[in-house]
């Protein structure tokens, strides 16, 4: 029953693992981008829902639906003001640009909030469903309910619509894309964007999953890229498999080991595999122009 | 009358001037067989004509119309299509799919979308074959087919083929040389770079002989074919064998 337990919080937070990767490995499958904000970015969200939640009472994962456009727009000014002015092909200057929007954010973030851990605390906050005799934490039910909702739709966004064909055309080949008349900017506008608006729902699950201050981003990023890589860089059935991994992982370890371990095993996981497919588990294989 | 013409066309990339001084003009329903060594520039010319690459110089028109104010979007929607040299298709989406973005400049209009789509199917049996599968997991010859086939969505007017031949076996470069001829027989404007020139000049009813960015030699396809230095380069050394042996050194090449 202790092992069903774990698997299934595992499972859970693995879901809303999966919501926090999703956006980080679009964009980079579009813009060959590793947008190295993308923590800060959902501990901003995390940030603007626990505000929306202290001030106005409404429940921190609803006020996602705030949260969201604001992240959107947000996105796209980022791709505007920054990724476009990067030299093409240049997976150090990008990752050092985005680095420093990281700092940006958390910097800001200090200054104007404070360095203070937070958590929302709505009135499920400690209660548990209690499903034949397992426990199933509530924030992680709903957190992992609106990961579904938030993957359920890019997966019909994606498959269903012609932006979303649009999109994984020029992830998968830009010049064929260009071929068929898909305005190559168009869509790497409209990719940054949404993979950024994803961290509204995002960060709307941390702050209640987990406390945060501006310098989680750090521990954020390094999960994050640890899913993607694990994965396959720019995939999402790869995203969603690395973050079940990582959390089932993770949960099986403090269960049976230590906390201290838990997220330990999930890098030897990463190294072991890496190993043996270094594209990881859904990538192709990456060639030399692939980060270009 | 003239479909597509380029006019003292110059242009390059970051490393330099590529094309001088370039003319070409492609009859309405003609298909012209563009030759001429690696590196000459012929795959620059074509990508000048889509508007990927954009001249320094000169005009390219269609009809009346000025490509080159045109984005690749409008070169498109004015008429004109390319099957590129390298891999064109969206490897992890499959052969329908593939075959629907070729229609993304349509995409409006749905039922015209669905309309092509079997039109095109219908000329092009692969598409319906494999239609459910990953487009990566077709053969050389396989894929090439379904990039014609896309670029089909748009009844392109003039299509323009980089190097067809490539990599085809036997069975997968007759199914292609029967769509280009097809295609052809329909009224279609074509413009092909072909490396097999022999096959390219049968094909053609036009060609054009390109050499360091500039056009050597034009004119219809059997005046190019006979062209003593022509026949020299590219069509099995007639200087290195004596006269009268030629064609029959050319023949046992196209066997082999
Ligand atoms: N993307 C590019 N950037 C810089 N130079 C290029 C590029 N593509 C082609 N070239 C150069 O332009 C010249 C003509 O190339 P290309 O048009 O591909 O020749 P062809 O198709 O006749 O073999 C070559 O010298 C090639 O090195
Ligand atoms: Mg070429």
């Amino acid at each position: 029953m202790q092992f069903l337990q774990a698997v299934i919080i595992g499972l859970l937070i693995g879901g809303v693992y999966a919501l926090m990767a999703s956006g980080l490995t679009l964009i980079f499958g579009v813009l060959r981008v590793i947008n190295i904000a993308h923590g800060a970015l959902l501990v901003l969200a995390a940030t603007m829902t626990w505000l929306l939640w202290r001030e106005t009472g409404v429940d921190p994962i609803l006020a996602a639906v705030a949260t969201t456009p604001v992240m959107l727009g947000l996105g796209w000014l980022i791709h505007r003001g920054v990724i476009t002015r990067l030299p093409q092909g240049s997976p150090a200057m990008t990752v050092l640009a985005t680095f420093g929007l990281a700092l940006i954010i958390e910097g800001v973030l200090n200054v104007t909030v404070g360095n203070i851990f937070r958590s929302a605390t709505p009135d499920y906050f400690a209660q548990s469903f209690r499903v034949g005799g397992l426990a199933l934490p509530k924030p992680h039910v709903y957190g992992f309910a609106a990961a579904v909702v938030v993957l359920g739709g890019l997966y019909l966004v994606l498959t269903r619509t012609w932006t979303g064909r649009a999109i994984r055309a020029t992830a998968q080949n830009p010049a064929g894309a260009a071929l068929v008349g898909v305005s190559g900017a168009g869509t790497a506008a409209l990719a940054f964007a949404i993979g950024t608006a994803t961290t509204g729902v995002g960060g709307s699950v941390l702050s209640v999953l987990y406390p945060f201050y501006p310098a989680s981003h750090y521990d954020w990023i390094a999960r994050l890229l640890g899913i993607i890589v694990l994965g396959g860089l720019g995939s999402l059935p790869g995203a969603l498999v690395g973050a079940v991994v990582l959390g089932l992982a993770e949960t099986l370890t403090a269960t049976y080991g230590s906390l201290q371990w838990s997220t330990l095993v999930f890098y030897i996981v990463i190294m072991v595999v890496l190993l043996v497919r270094p594209q990881g588990l859904f990538g192709t294989r990456l060639r030399e122009d692939a980060l270009a | 009358m003239s479909a597509l013409r380029l006019a003292g066309v110059t242009a390059g990339y970051d490393g330099g001037t590529v094309l001088h001084d370039v003319h070409l003009d492609c009859p309405e329903g003609t298909v012209t067989c563009m030759i001429g060594p690696n590196g000459a520039g012929k795959s620059t010319v074509l990508r000048v004509i889509t508007g990927l690459l954009g001249a320094d110089a000169g005009r390219v028109t269609l009809g009346g119309t000025d490509l080159g104010a045109l984005p690749p979007e409008g070169v498109l929607r004015a008429g004109v299509a390319m099957v590129p040299q390298s891999q064109a298709l969206f490897p992890h989406m499959t052969v329908r799919e593939n075959v629907l973005m070729g229609g993304y400049l349509i995409r409006r209009d749905r039922a015209l979308v669905k309309a092509r789509y079997a039109a095109v199917a219908d000329l092009i049996p692969i598409v319906a074959a494999r239609a459910g599968d990953p487009a990566g997991n077709l053969s050389g010859g396989q894929r090439r087919m379904v990039e014609v086939a896309r670029c089909l969505m748009l009844e392109p007017r003039v299509l323009l083929f980089d190097e067809p031949s490539v990599g085809l076996d036997p069975r997968s470069l007759a199914a292609v040389t029967g769509l280009i001829e097809r295609l052809h027989a329909d009224g279609r404007t074509l413009l092909l770079v072909e490396q097999n020139v022999r096959l390219g000049l049968r094909l053609a009813t036009h060609a054009v002989v390109m050499e360091s960015g500039r056009v050597l030699m034009h004119g219809p396809a059997e005046e190019i074919a006979g062209h003593p230095q022509i026949a020299d380069l590219y069509l099995g050394g007639r200087a290195a064998v004596p006269a009268g042996q030629a064609s029959e050194a050319a023949e046992r090449r196209d066997d082999g």
